[in-house]
């Protein structure tokens, strides 16, 4: 799960301060305000088709994803892919588990 | 064989260096992750596929110039994009913008100005197209949407009269503006948006307002993350595909 943080207001507390968003995937799974904690967040149970309309678009959209990376750093895009390729299941997997046990 | 002159385009002016001070390891927020890109790329790609719109200028604050090349580069590569750093407030940046696309105004490459907060990810290019052309028709463009339910702050008595909720992108003929933000910069003004400036000192240019759309949301609360996240899945991740929501 990718945590990120950034000023937003808080619809509970009216100040807009810090949150901290964490994703699954590409989506936004929480929002908490660091100053009042409000949580903001996607029943697992909603998650799970967005998540896997999500996966299909990142699925298909991946081969133009790859030829640009290639054509921006071919020696890097080398370099990175078995990795890349590798780490797949095990993110995929991660993702999946964050959303049936509920995050 | 001769060749034909390339017609003016539009330039379009994407705001995102913000005016609050950012606390922490906080992220700016048109630079998070939107459905796999980040906020202000979307509105690059509305506006891709649009011959009629040319140079980009992205106004960023000066710590975020690093950042807002590597996004670009990763995200929208092949885009003709200028990165400037903004000014203490939306006007200043605004001013900054402008005077990066003054030798193509003056040069007449450019007719039209549109200048875009870049925390309104989903305009869509029909929007855009929309005030490209009602600016070259009128002068000036600003998306609104009626608002008839706004309640007095005493009371809670519904407001009476018509109220318009603003929004973004605004466009202008490129001279006008100019000469509306020499006006403005000589006279220490500071419009709250860009047509605040030209309404004051370019007063013959008609304003036309323009449909706005419900979708066109601003990400302001963190909950509008997620509805933006929606709309876009909504629309299979194509802007052309997204639903204006009913104009007016």
């Amino acid at each position: 799960m990718e945590e990120e943080y950034a000023d937003l207001t808080c619809a509970a507390c009216g100040r807009t301060v810090e949150h901290e968003l964490r994703h699954v995937g590409r989506l936004l799974s929480t929002t908490t305000c660091t100053a009042c904690g409000h949580v903001v967040e996607v029943a697992p149970r909603s998650m799970l088709p967005a998540y896997l309309h999500d996966l299909e678009h990142r699925v298909t959209s991946k081969p133009v994803r790859m030829v640009r990376r290639a054509r921006r750093d071919p020696a890097r895009f080398v370099r990175e892919l078995p990795g890349a390729l590798l780490r797949q299941p095990a993110k995929l997997t991660a993702e999946l588990w964050s959303i049936v046990r509920g995050r | 064989m001769i060749g034909q002159p390339t017609p003016p385009r539009a330039a379009l002016v994407l705001l995102a260096a913000g005016s609050g001070s950012r606390t922490g390891h906080s992220t700016n927020k048109v630079f998070l992750s939107l459905a796999g890109r980040r906020v202000f790329v979307w509105t690059l790609d509305a506006t891709a596929a649009d011959p009629g719109i040319g140079p980009v200028v992205l106004v960023v604050r000066a710590d975020e110039v690093d950042a807002a090349h590597a996004v670009l580069v990763r995200e929208a590569p092949g885009r003709d994009v200028r990165v400037v750093v903004g000014g203490a407030s939306r006007h200043a940046s605004e001013w900054s913008a402008v005077q990066a696309l003054l030798p193509m105004i003056e040069q007449g490459e450019v007719d039209v100005v549109v200048v875009h907060d870049a925390a309104r990810p989903l305009s869509g290019p029909a929007l855009f197209r929309d005030v490209v052309e009602a600016a070259r028709t009128h002068g000036g463009a600003v998306p609104g949407r009626r608002q008839p339910a706004l309640l007095d702050r005493a009371g809670l008595s519904v407001r009476v009269g018509e109220a318009i909720g603003v929004q973004t992108p605004q466009a202008f003929l490129a001279p006008e503006l100019v000469a509306a933000y020499r006006a403005a910069s000589q006279a220490g003004f500071e419009g709250s948006d860009t047509a605040a400036s030209v309404e004051r000192f370019a007063p013959d240019v008609t304003i036309a307002n323009v449909p706005g759309a419900s979708t066109n949301i601003k990400i302001t609360y963190a909950e509008d993350l997620f509805l933006a996240e929606a709309l876009l899945a909504r629309s299979s991740f194509d802007l052309r595909r997204l639903s204006r929501g009913g104009g007016g």
